[in-house]
């Protein structure tokens, strides 16, 4: 079986990497895949809190790589998709509780076992991020459209193409199309024209991410979430569909016209 | 009316002695320089302003207008500053000890933010330099693409040093001992390529001419 070990990185914080993490795995996981999620945010641990699964750990990764328990034994089952598992990290310890070869040998034994390997970046260019990318082939930046970001996802591409990946995919998230259309926010073009990589889906802006993050169920599985389907796209795309990239333009179909009447749509 | 009479080839003295202030002074000398040939480009230009004080400032400034027209400064005949012969003095001695840049790298690919590039001689980039990265060379610099970061050409002291790109938006741009950044709160779009370089002191950004 070829496995697909893809980290999920920024450089800034709170631009949406675990809940990126979270939601692709998700999606994937819902398409049938068997899917784990790696949360390498040793220290700040997060991913587990937004798959609602915090209450369920017993064993973290820096007990697996400490030989203290079994891997099988600290691989998480996910409460609603069969397939979808998640590695928490120690929330007790640090970054350096870990090093880089460690990583690799334990993602080399997830290999084994499942198709896609999503590793949760921590934010900073430190020993975390050496950690995250370590067994990583495939990198994913997600960035927003403001200029810090913008900044510290380019460094980070530098810092990745300095370690060998060759090309890096954008996310672009918590696009707001109407305030980009108004030039008072970055838009996709002026983002694509600094960072010059290839772009791999635009999630909008959406406030139920906050609702699902606080519940601990993944905005995929809402079906009517904007950011939700974002990620649904992206998730497709990952497995080699072509899918059109969501541009952030408002889709006012009958359809959706209907949905908002009747209050589905948000 | 001020005269204007060639001393050699190639030499010009132009008499500005009856104007008073400084602003007259550049008037009549711009005056004067409309009306030369262009074939006296590249020539000395003495210019007497007669018994009158003129500041570093206001000497760079008639260099500057000269430069306008193609014409060097060789001597301003007035009561100078103290500091001048001086400052001429160790210029000269600067541009002599100038090591020949005759090393140039190319680089294929763009800077990203925290990328550094450090050269002895001269650097083309065929690719961007972003904002957050810097480019530091000790002759001449030409970005290919978009220069958005730092760049510091003539980093040994090269004044003469420049530094262009197909398109410059810099966040800092330094030549020799010279830095300088775009205006605050100014966003101007150029859709030309441009060039930087020092011309009487200040570093300016003209319209790169090919």
């Amino acid at each position: 079986m070829e496995s697909k070990v893809i980290v999920i990185t920024s450089g800034k914080g709170g631009v949406g990497k675990t809940t990126t993490t979270a939601n692709i795995g998700t999606a994937l996981a819902m398409m049938g895949k068997k899917v784990v999620l790696l949360d390498t945010d040793i220290g700040l641990r997060n991913l587990d809190v937004v798959m609602g699964l915090e209450n369920r750990i017993v064993f973290d990764i820096v007990d697996v790589v400490n030989n203290n328990c079994k891997l099988q034994q600290a691989l998480t089952k996910d409460k609603r998709y069969e397939g979808l598992y998640l590695l928490p990290a120690a929330q007790t310890k640090e970054k350096t509780a870990v090093s880089p070869h460690q990583m690799k040998n334990l993602i080399n034994e997830l290999k084994k076992e499942f198709e896609f390997i999503l590793v949760d970046c921590p934010a900073g260019i430190e020993q975390g991020f050496r950690n995250a990318i370590a067994g990583a082939d495939e990198a994913v930046v997600v960035a927003t459209p403001e200029i810090s970001s913008v900044r510290d996802a380019d460094r980070i591409i530098g810092l990745l193409e300095a370690s060998g990946f060759r090309e890096p995919k954008l996310i672009i998230n918590r696009l707001r199309s109407k305030m980009a259309k108004r030039g008072d926010m970055m838009d996709i073009d002026d983002i694509l024209d600094i960072l010059s990589i290839e772009l791999l889906g635009v999630v909008p802006e959406d406030e139920y991410i906050v609702v699902s993050t606080n519940r601990g169920e993944p905005a995929v599985t809402d079906t009517v979430s904007k950011a939700g389907a974002a990620y649904r796209r992206v998730a497709r795309r990952i497995t080699g569909q072509d899918v059109e990239i969501y541009t952030g333009e408002e889709t006012s179909s009958l359809v959706n016209r209907f949905m908002k009447m009747v209050k589905l749509a948000r | 009316m001020a005269t204007i009479s060639a001393l050699k080839k190639k030499e010009l003295y132009i008499d500005l002695r009856k104007y008073a202030s400084f602003a007259d002074i550049k008037n009549g000398l711009t005056e004067k320089l409309t009306n030369i040939s262009t074939k006296r480009g590249g020539s000395q230009v003495t210019i007497d302003i007669g018994e009158k004080k003129v500041t570093t400032k206001q000497i760079r400034e008639i260099e500057d207008i000269l430069l306008d027209y193609g014409l060097y400064l060789k001597e301003l005949r007035a009561i100078g500053p103290p500091a001048l012969a001086n400052e001429e003095e160790i210029e000269a001695t600067v541009f002599e000890e100038m090591p020949d840049y005759e090393d140039t790298i190319l680089i294929r690919k763009s800077l990203r933010s925290g990328q550094k590039i450090l050269a002895d001689g001269n650097v083309v980039i065929l690719g961007d330099i972003n904002p957050g990265a810097e480019i530091v060379a000790g002759g001449n610099i030409l970005v290919m693409g978009c220069l958005r970061g730092v760049a510091h050409a003539g980093v040994f002291g090269d004044e003469e040093a420049i530094i262009a790109a197909y398109r410059l938006i810099p966040t800092q741009i330094r030549i020799a001992s010279h830095i300088t950044r775009p205006p605050d709160g100014e966003t101007i779009v150029v859709k030309t390529p441009e060039l930087a370089r020092i011309r009487a002191g200040k570093v300016i950004i003209e319209k790169l001419k090919i």
